[in-house]
């Protein structure tokens, strides 16, 4: 039986409407910041030690330079593979990507210089790294970040 | 029929709540989300050491030098067997788990201060890339500002 004067319950509720925006919006963003950093970095490539490294302030216009060892050892003609953004590049054209990608617009003059990180597995032999650092110098690179972890 | 007609108009009008029950979609909605908050806080931040690149021909950083030459440290990477040793001036050898990093930093030590000093890092072929990073990092440790590496021996 109803009483009169008395109102019933309205159904009140907490609007989570502008919630599932702004979490959907933080979901968008942690997906696309992983496939980035995805496609940036290769993996099954060890990175190797050291305890005087440094983290870098600024991480915009980077180009990642992965050297991935080979998976059957070093033979007579296996050498590490040179990736940048998962295209593989030949030793022999990486001075020119290189340069290409330092100066895309080269006259306006806008584009501030990039920062080349390598991230080459620790047991590479030098003699596949120097070529990589050559190659940096021939393209107007004047310095070159090597990616390193905190040992432990 | 008349009498349910008469309760209808005479009662409050409720506001019902139409729609898709969001509770659940919240609910996994979050869990994804700290997923990948957690996820990207164990990822440990990157570490660089950074190297000017060598000196070539037609590169930007073929620049004139000091007239004064520079004090220089040679340092050459060979392999041994399964590890690598430090040939350092004198044919003094050092391995790399200390001995190397002690001899750099009693070398800054006994230079004098304000002349400028060079340190050349001079892997052999097979050397591998871990080794020249813990030399290098030995060098910064040291306080050295200017390390290059020579390429391999051909």
């Amino acid at each position: 039986m109803k009483v009169r004067g008395i109102k019933p319950m309205q159904d009140v509720h907490v609007n989570v409407t502008p919630l599932i925006d702004i979490i959907m919006c933080l979901i968008i963003f942690f997906l696309l910041v992983g496939h980035i950093a995805k496609a940036a970095s290769v993996k099954g490539i060890k990175i190797p030690a050291a305890k005087n490294g440094k983290d870098l302030r600024n991480k915009s216009n980077q180009l990642i330079i992965n050297l991935v060892p080979p998976s059957g050892g070093y033979g007579d003609h296996a050498m590490p593979s040179i990736l940048i953004w998962n295209n593989r590049i030949p030793e022999s054209q990486l001075a020119a990507y290189l340069r290409k990608e330092a100066y895309p617009s080269k006259h306006k003059g806008s584009n501030p210089p990039i920062k080349v990180i390598l991230r080459a597995d620790r047991s590479i032999p030098y003699r596949f790294i120097a070529p990589v650092l050559i190659s940096c110098a021939q393209a107007g690179i004047a310095s070159i970040h090597f990616m390193t972890r905190r040992p432990g | 029929m008349a009498q349910s007609k008469k309760h209808k108009s005479r009662g409050m009008h409720t506001a019902h709540h139409v729609g898709p029950n969001m509770t659940p979609m919240v609910d996994v909605v979050m869990v994804i989300l700290i997923f990948f908050m957690l996820g990207s806080s164990f990822v440990s931040p990157d570490w660089y050491l950074t190297n000017n690149t060598p000196a070539v021909k037609g590169g930007l950083s073929d620049v004139k030098t000091n007239a004064m030459p520079p004090t220089r440290i040679n340092i050459k990477l060979r392999v041994r067997g399964t590890r690598t040793i430090a040939i350092l001036p004198g044919l003094q050898t050092a391995d790399l788990s200390g001995e190397l990093a002690t001899f750099l930093t009693n070398k800054q030590k006994a230079l004098v201060k304000g002349v400028p000093v060079e340190v050349f890092i001079s892997p052999s072929n097979g050397v591998p890339y871990k080794d020249v990073i813990t030399t290098y990092s030995d060098c910064i440790q040291a306080r050295f500002k200017r390390v290059a590496f020579r390429p391999p021996p051909a």
